[in-house]
């Protein structure tokens, strides 16, 4: 792809703030109706890469593009192409849904009639009727998300900044903007959603970039990044805890010699690797029914982006429980 | 996001700045700020001339035909003052609700929310100065020279309000914190106000402190009103540059300061 078919190119930007190196040389790109997960722990950098590319705060080194728009030499272009909406909602409490909407498309440039009929479009848009003429002040967390990413949408961006969208929200609420942010992609808007939340970036995102202390530590898709700690496994609880052994043994040459020396008289489970997936699954319930062993449960399982993120950031995996020991 | 969403254009500074001031003006219709600007310059007329005319209006004699007459300007400047400070709790709020930050990454000049919010603050200081000037005339206030001085002494007051309302709005916007504003209405208004000749003639106040209540910046204020004002005893004073510049000076000196001040708060992180 070239640098023209990319929404957002970050190119070796570095941010100190005093003495503490906040962006470390990070470089990636966004392509045009991409969404990129932005993922890491509080205090990773997260913000600091927004606050750049939406030119509220200047790069001390490095080269950013927005749009196409240089974040530091050309602001105004950037401005023009982009929507942010903070960790926190950033609308008027004292004006209504509606008011607030209207107000945005006008700062937008939207004449009076224009912005007052996209008001009413984004208010049944977000499911907002009801509570368009209330004053924001009285809104729910959710509703205030909802209104807070509507005025961002008044006008087109080409590049939207969702920085934590769903911190704080309740589990619908949550699912609400994801299905936002889903047609985020289908209008064709290149999305950086920062989040901590994995699931949030797995469900979301086309590729995800994983930062920890101001470096890109990892990306690719979540797939990717679940194969890089080590793809399926099966995993079997047995009822009593005394059979461990004796599935073990009925296991036979399913159960690698690394993953038989893992188990000890602590062990609660059996993980062995499932490079067949289903076929590895059928071959293992097969033999411990042969063998007449009784298991609480067995399945299929897959590394979840919680196993990625804390493998990926932790410096030591020995502390590990025993299921990652056998990926690895 | 569908298909008639509109395309992105360069906005006018000038329609923001309107639309910006419109925000903050239709809420103070619903939400009491209007009633509450009305309520305190009638609050200041009574607060100020009742309990001080029998006692001040002997030692205003022979300065000013009544009390009321020598009281107007400070009242004026109270009420201008509070609704102008108020505008330091709508610059912290805005802060702190990240509205001023959102703005910062919109194309938008970095001048145009302040100069919204001192625009609205000018707004809601005319209302101050009207109900003011209406209360001052039930007590026995009045204007003794012609339209013009009526216009400069009116222009004069608003003027102050808005200084004070940039100000204002520069330390509401620096700390964030609209609960912390609350000394600012209170403070320095009452220090500056009581300290100054607006309450009585600089000979009544203590030597030492003379040279203080002659030349701070609300007694050049109040002097200027008076002369604007008139009074039907030569003792007013004319209308004369000696009398003016000073006022002049405190203010152009202030926007002076404030600009480069409000360069350095707009621009930082938040």
């Amino acid at each position: 792809m070239s640098n023209s078919d990319k929404a957002v190119v970050v190119d070796r930007i570095r941010k100190t703030f005093g003495e503490v190196v906040a962006l470390d040389d990070i470089s990636f790109d966004i392509g045009r109706g991409e969404v990129i997960g932005l993922l890491g722990p509080n205090g990773a950098g997260k913000t600091t890469i927004v606050d750049i590319l939406s030119t509220l705060s200047r790069p001390d080194r490095g080269r950013a593009t927005v749009a196409g728009y240089d974040v530091v030499s050309e602001p105004a272009g950037v401005r023009r192409s982009i929507m942010l909406t903070g960790q926190h909602t950033a609308i008027d409490d004292m004006l209504t849904g509606y008011e607030n909407l209207v107000m945005f498309g006008r700062l937008f440039g939207l004449s009076k009639s224009a912005a007052r009929a996209r008001a009413s479009e984004l208010i049944g848009e977000f499911d907002l009727v009801d509570a368009g003429n209330r004053r924001v002040g009285t809104y729910s967390g959710g509703m205030r998300r909802r209104i807070d990413i509507a005025c961002g949408l008044v006008v087109q961006p080409q590049v939207a900044f969702l920085d934590e969208p769903t911190t704080g929200l309740d589990p619908r609420s949550r699912q609400g903007i994801w299905d936002l942010v889903a047609r985020f992609k289908s209008a064709g808007i290149a999305t950086l959603l920062t989040t901590q939340y994995l699931e949030e970036a797995d469900e979301l995102s086309d590729r995800i970039i994983v930062i920890d202390h101001g470096s890109v530590i990892a990306e690719g898709t979540a797939d990717e990044l679940k194969a890089r700690t080590g793809g399926s496994f099966c995993e079997i609880v047995p009822r009593h805890l005394k059979d461990l052994p004796a599935i073990a043994a009925a296991l036979g040459s399913l159960l690698p010699e690394k993953n038989r020396a893992a188990l000890t008289s602590e062990s609660e489970r059996i993980a062995l690797p499932a490079p067949r997936g289903a076929n590895t699954l059928v071959e293992t319930v097969w033999r411990l029914a042969a063998a007449n062993i009784e298991v609480a449960d067995v399945g299929l399982r897959r590394p979840s982006l919680d196993d990625v993120f804390l493998a990926l950031t932790e410096d030591s995996s020995a502390s590990r429980a025993p299921v990652t020991e056998v990926m690895q | 996001m569908t298909a008639a969403t509109p395309a992105r254009s360069r906005p006018s500074t000038f329609a923001q700045w309107w639309v910006l001031t419109v925000r903050f003006i239709i809420p103070t219709l619903r939400n009491g700020e209007l009633a509450l600007t009305i309520a305190s310059s009638v609050v200041f007329t009574a607060g100020l001339y009742i309990p001080l005319s029998h006692v001040m209006g002997t030692a205003t004699k022979g300065v000013s035909s009544s009390y009321a007459q020598y009281i107007m300007p400070l009242i004026a400047l109270q009420a201008v003052t509070f609704a102008a400070m108020s505008t330091a709790f709508r610059a912290a709020t805005d802060s702190l609700q990240g509205l001023n930050r959102r703005f910062r990454s919109m194309p938008m000049a970095p001048l145009t929310p302040v100069a919204a919010r001192i625009s609205a603050a000018v707004y809601r200081c005319s209302v101050a100065l009207a109900v003011a000037l209406i209360c001052g005339h039930v007590i026995g206030f009045r204007f003794y020279r012609g339209a013009e001085y009526i216009t400069g002494f009116c222009v004069l007051v608003i003027v102050v309000g808005a200084v004070m309302s940039f100000g204002a709005d520069l330390v509401g916007t620096g700390s964030r914190n609209p609960e912390a504003m609350t000394p600012l209405f209170i403070l320095p208004p009452l220090i500056f106000g009581l300290l100054s000749v607006g309450v009585q003639p600089v000979r009544q106040f203590p030597h030492w402190i003379q040279p203080i209540v002659r030349n701070q910046p609300i007694s050049q204020f109040v002097d200027a009103m008076r002369v604007l004002g008139g009074d039907t005893t030569p003792a007013a004073g004319a209308v004369t540059w000696s009398v003016m510049m000073p006022t002049l000076a405190w203010l152009s000196g202030l926007a002076v300061v404030l600009v480069p001040v409000s360069a350095i708060v707009l621009s930082k992180r938040q």
